[in-house]
């Protein structure tokens, strides 16, 4: 192989993504270990007072997604550098508008009882029945606003620097190719995929600002309102678009380090693209199949939202997994911590896509809707998928940049994250097969020994996480260092 | 049923995932010209691509069939039960039914989104949908056992979400 795994990325760069990457992990950690008190307490293994297991519900859901999208980010503007100018200002200012949001979402859920749930369906913020009142309503839903300007200044920089290079998002999407107006190859993976990124998230976004602003205006002028079956529409168009998009920013490690690992290209060929526009176009409208319980809901809607869910597990399911088990398969790769973390994550990619596709089925969501079922199917395909790719991206740094070596502790402790999270999942759909709710501070006995066994597997999977983030910590001050390395690196084999 | 049924097909894909992942993982040691892997592998890919289009197509047309929201009108005239959600319990129009009743529980909320979740004796969810302000939604359920059946709340609402609770008895 004449491949290398060094990506042509400039100092500066590369420092600015180790303290967010720095902070997700340390958050993600802190919100395992919510997600672990929240089973504790199902589990009647400790006493939670159900007030505190819906403030730590609350946090623990929007924080989740809120630092995975962190890490995300790093991880779109890190590889997409290489190909578009970017502002590395913007990225800083990011970072800085989260932590800003961030803070405001604390001290609303934690000093003022703010427990809407990260869904804060309209009118709950303004009517919690007592738990919380306008300030902590204002904080949470104003903090969500701040940290979604920030994602929204970011998208629109990486949109901007992608239309200068290529002219349009439809070139940059590869429709020159698709059509048959160019031949050979589209544009790179990293930015095809980071053009449908942006895309999504740049509607998502001011969707989410749009309902987070009315629900603000609600919580203090309550004669201002919402037509609620519309707000729920907006809830989840902005927050299953957005959450989902988490494994699309990603995804773009693997597209370049698999190739650089394996030496064989990962090109952008008609299939891959008509894929990837199949992802852009079912991210943005499959959002009903959360609503499948809302019967007002146009009948087309419902059934849509059963078949484009089904039709938006194809691109993953047939081309992207894919494509990653065709370049590792007899690719004479030498294995370490960062690419089995790539791997790993098209694995849980998968898995995590067959109960979510289940789910989605109308039949099978009248029962099995806001069960444990739910966060069964999406904790295996962000603990499994995106957060694999985070892991993966954090490993591959510190190895490349910051000195580490792969022992054997990190290969122990990879295998023991893989078999935990596997046992958490499994325990959710199991709770979910049983009927068990989500979203319940107290379950009754029938479902309390899943719960146990879901806290048991939660543990390790905390533990594990921790030892991957000192790993990190411990290497992560040399990313960046040194000087001019990538004045010598020779092209990737995306060509 | 159904959820026996999702979580065997879970299973088994699972497996059949693993069991993918492991070979290809076994057999990534001993490189090869990867010209010979992209033509077996798109070939491959093509039938992958039918057998699931094809299994989709399929699980579409036969689910499609039993909407929870479309009452089979012709077969018998509903029972109507009127349940209004509210911040923290449900009001019900009829709490007894009788074996082979088939209700049409018109479901709403006061203030917040509810879930009205329709569970039988066993703790087994037979039939839900959502409680919200402002809409009704219709929900049918042809009662087929006796016992005690026991509304629930599906849908996060507040501190006392967990403690939204509604029997309706059904006898012989």
């Amino acid at each position: 192989m004449t491949t290398t795994l060094h990506v042509a990325i400039d100092s500066k760069t590369k420092k600015a993504v180790v303290f967010p990457l720095v902070f997700s992990g340390v958050i993600l950690l802190l919100m395992m270990i919510f997600g672990v008190v929240m089973l504790l307490g199902q589990g009647k293994l400790i006493e939670l007072n159900p007030i505190m297991f819906y403030k730590i519900m609350t946090i623990h859901g929007t924080g989740m997604i809120g630092v995975s999208a962190l890490a995300g980010s790093c991880i779109i503007w890190y590889f997409l550098k290489q190909y578009v100018p970017l502002n590395t200002a913007v990225f800083r200012l990011n970072v800085y508008l989260f932590l800003v949001g961030v803070a405001m979402v604390l001290v609303g859920i934690f000093a003022y009882d703010f427990a809407g749930a990260w869904t804060f369906l309209y009118p709950l913020p303004a009517q919690s029945g007592g738990m919380w009142g306008k300030t902590g309503a204002a904080l949470y839903l104003g903090g969500m606003l701040v940290i979604g300007t920030g994602f929204l200044i970011l998208l629109l920089e990486a949109a901007r620097a992608i239309i200068k290079q290529y002219g349009s998002l439809a070139t940059s999407l590869g429709w020159p190719q698709i059509l048959g107006k160019e031949k050979g190859f589209g544009p790179p993976p990293t930015v095809v995929a980071s053009t449908m990124v942006c895309i999504v998230d740049i509607i998502a976004l001011i969707t989410g600002a749009a309902l987070l602003s009315m629900s603000l205006i609600n919580v203090f002028v309550p004669s201002f309102t919402i037509d609620p079956l519309l707000a729920k529409n907006l809830t989840y168009a902005f927050g299953h678009v957005f959450a989902n998009s988490i494994i699309y920013m990603g995804v773009i490690v693997v597209y370049e380090l698999l190739p650089r690992y394996t030496g064989r290209p990962w090109k952008s060929n008609k299939i891959f693209l008509i894929a990837w526009n199949m992802s852009t176009l079912f991210t943005l409208i499959v959002y009903p199949h959360h609503l499948l319980m809302d019967f007002v809901m146009p009948k087309w809607m419902i059934v849509m939202g059963q078949v484009l869910s089904y039709m938006n597990g194809l691109p993953v399911l047939v081309v992207t997994a894919f494509g990653a088990l065709m370049i590792v398969y007899r690719s004479g790769i030498k294995w370490d911590v960062a690419s089995s973390f790539l791997y790993l994550s098209m694995f849980g990619w998968v898995i995590g896509v067959v109960p979510a596709i289940i789910d989605a089925t109308i039949v099978i969501n009248h029962v099995m809707h806001n069960t444990k079922w739910v966060p069964g199917h999406f904790h295996m395909y962000m603990g499994l998928g995106a957060c694999a790719m985070i892991l993966g991206f954090m490993y591959y740094l510190t190895r490349m940049e910051g000195g580490r070596i792969d022992n054997k502790l990190d290969y122990l402790t990879l295998w023991l994250y893989i078999l935990a999270f596997l046992g958490l999942s499994g325990s959710f759909l199991f709770s979910g097969k049983s009927s068990a709710p989500r979203r319940w501070a107290e379950h009754f006995p029938e479902w309390i020994p899943a719960d146990v066994v879901a806290a048991f597997f939660g543990t390790f999977v905390m533990i594990t996480f921790l030892l991957f983030l000192v790993r990190f910590i411990s290497y992560s001050s040399n990313i960046g260092s040194k000087i001019n390395q990538s004045d010598d690196i020779r092209p990737s084999t995306h060509g | 049923m159904y959820q026996q049924a999702s979580w065997m097909i879970t299973l088994l894909f699972s497996v059949f995932v693993i069991l993918i992942f492991v070979t290809v993982l076994l057999k990534s040691g001993k490189r090869v010209d990867y010209g010979k892997i992209q033509t077996k592998g798109y070939f491959i890919r093509s039938v992958w691509f039918v057998v699931v289009f094809s299994v989709m197509l399929a699980a579409t047309y036969f689910t499609l069939q039993d909407l929870p929201f479309e009452g089979a009108e012709a077969e018998e005239t509903p029972v109507d039960v009127q349940v209004t959600a509210i911040q923290f319990g449900f009001d019900v129009s009829l709490d007894t039914l009788k074996v082979g009743d088939y209700a049409a529980f018109h479901v709403t909320s006061k203030d917040v989104n509810h879930g009205f979740g329709l569970f039988d004796d066993q703790l087994t969810i037979v039939a839900q949908t959502q409680a919200m302000p402002e809409y009704t939604n219709t929900v049918y359920y042809k009662f087929t056992k006796p016992g005690t059946y026991t509304i629930l709340c599906m849908e996060y609402c507040g501190m006392a979400h967990h403690l939204m609770k509604r029997e309706i008895k059904v006898t012989e």
